[in-house]
């Protein structure tokens, strides 16, 4: 009872974070047909954003959402400056990864020149502890849990509800078509990496909450979306969720049984087998498109 | 009447090669215009330059008076000219309704959007029996009569129509066909690019026959044109 509560609990939140980080990841591939190398760098600076202005005194419920906001622009003009200009040109996918690993590698050596090596934590989304059965968790765990779903049901309804959300699906199958009803791409390609940033921003916030904050601290949840949507697929953002949610519980039933040492291992194992068997993911069809 | 669409001396191409030497043309004087030729030769590359998919090398592109020739594609589409591009792949993961709703994004169609969405209907019934149904699951027809409709949802002045009817059954042709000429009496000026020349005759007094990135030839209202020379056209004097 005690093991089968610890690995359910555990793998909600993990999945809950690594669904944050994967579904930005497949949000800018579905929409621009390219790989973010610095989606794990937003996350970080996400994070040093919200901890430096609740630093100079800002309220969390003030700080956090301003760190969202700043991020979502940081991204915006990341994707402007290192993005936009190649599209259209042969080897973009190569390309990008080399430009978003480059830019993502200069906000981490800046982060650490402005901020320092020294740990850092943020405040939790609500303090204190309390039992679940057997097993002692933060409530900032729980509120982790809670909220994610209703974050990821607000841009799932976004999508599909919203005509703004109807462009952006639309540019994600079909660029040419897409201008000829008159959509702005460039605008929505923007947008699409301002929401993935902003995404990533909460992850920052949510495990800045729990764990202390480094400026490589980006680096394993990116590593862990990558697996995520290898894993579930990148064709749709659906499919990133609920892998990201599988990945959790497997990751947390590893670490229980075999211990934190071979947990990584037994990821890739999953990782390296599902490119063997089905190399466009378990919840997806081959090609691009959003929800 | 001025034509609604000026081609002055436009040269295009994609990369060093060139695809369209110096083409000029006008549509809209005398009703609809159909352009006819070999493939390969520049008719598809000609219609990306003018609704600004593609930028030309040299020349000017006037639509309704104003120079449209370094506009974007999506300023061109809230002027009122429409492109429906060949091979009808619009969004294949979006229901036919969302697709119409994309038609009508454009500041200038929206006020339109139920007026526009009932033309829509009474055209394509078939397509409005199956609203949320995705396009990928339409057959070839149904998707161009998506393609098309979503067009129409833009309220176009000017609509453009590549090559409508490629690869389509006869019988689903004739019907799309006989639709095509119901939009041309609603009012819309049309520009066609078709192979099937009975087709064009029907729907315009106006053709070009585009060859090697240029017109080879005009066939001007009251001209008519013989069998014999469109065959000698294609593929020659023998």
């Amino acid at each position: 009872m005690g093991a089968l509560a610890e690995i359910l609990f555990g793998g909600l939140f993990q999945g809950s974070l690594y669904a944050m980080m994967a579904v930005g990841l497949a949000l800018v591939w579905t929409t621009i047909g390219v790989f973010n190398f610095s989606h794990g760098v937003f996350m970080m600076l996400g994070a040093y954003l919200a901890w430096q202005l609740v630093e100079t005194g800002l309220h969390p419920a003030a700080a956090f959402p301003l760190a969202v906001l700043a991020t979502a622009a940081v991204g915006w003009l990341l994707q402007a400056a290192v993005v936009r200009p190649l599209i259209g040109r042969a080897n973009l996918v190569l390309v990008v990864v080399i430009t978003t690993l480059a830019a993502g590698s200069l906000i981490e050596n800046g982060v650490l020149t402005i901020w320092g090596p020294r740990s850092k934590q943020l405040p939790p989304l609500v303090d204190g502890n309390t039992m679940i059965g057997s097993i002692g968790v933060s409530l900032h765990q729980i509120a982790i849990i809670v909220v994610t779903p209703l974050i990821l049901g607000a841009l799932w309804m976004f999508l599909t509800r919203t005509r703004l959300g109807l462009a952006l699906r639309a540019v994600a199958q079909n660029e040419d078509a897409s201008q000829l009803v008159g959509l702005n791409v460039t605008a929505l390609y923007g947008l699409a990496f301002a929401i993935a940033a902003a995404l990533a921003c909460l992850a920052g916030i949510f495990m800045g909450g729990y764990r202390f904050m480094s400026p490589v601290m980006g680096a394993d949840p990116l590593l862990k979306a990558l697996i995520v949507v290898v894993f579930g697929g990148i064709s749709s953002i659906s499919g990133p969720i609920f892998a990201a949610y599988l990945i959790g519980f497997f990751e947390a039933a590893c670490s229980y049984y075999f211990g934190l040492y071979w947990t990584p291992a037994l990821l890739f194992a999953v990782l390296i087998l599902t490119l063997m068997v089905r190399p466009e993911g378990i919840f997806s069809s081959r090609g691009r498109g959003l929800a | 009447m001025t034509p609604i669409l000026t081609v002055e001396g436009v040269t295009a191409g994609y990369g060093r090669v060139t695809v369209l030497n110096d083409i000029s043309l006008e549509a809209g004087r005398h009703g609809n215009v159909g352009f006819f030729g070999p493939n390969g030769h520049g008719k598809t590359t000609l219609l990306r330059v003018i609704s600004g998919l593609l930028k030309p090398k040299a020349g000017r592109i006037v639509f309704d008076g104003e120079d449209i020739t370094a506009r974007s594609a999506r300023a061109i589409v809230g002027a009122g000219l429409i492109h429906v591009p060949q091979g009808n792949r619009i969004f294949p993961d979006l229901t036919i309704a969302d697709c119409l709703a994309l038609g009508a994004y454009s500041a200038r169609a929206r006020p339109h959007e139920a007026e526009n969405r009932e033309k829509v209907v009474a055209l394509f019934p078939k397509i409005a029996e199956r609203w949320r149904q995705r396009v990928r699951t339409l057959s070839g027809g149904e998707r161009q009569m998506v393609s098309i409709g979503t067009a129409l949802m833009s309220h176009p002045r000017l609509l453009i129509l590549d090559e409508p009817t490629l690869g389509l059954a006869p019988r689903i042709k004739d019907e799309l066909c006989a639709s095509v000429m119901d939009i041309s009496k609603g009012g819309v000026p049309l520009i066609v690019v078709e192979q099937d020349i009975e087709f064009l005759l029907e729907l315009s007094r106006q053709l070009y026959l585009i060859n090697h990135g240029t017109v080879a030839t005009e066939i001007k209202p009251g001209e008519s044109i013989a069998h014999a020379e469109i065959m000698s056209m294609y593929f020659g004097q023998h």
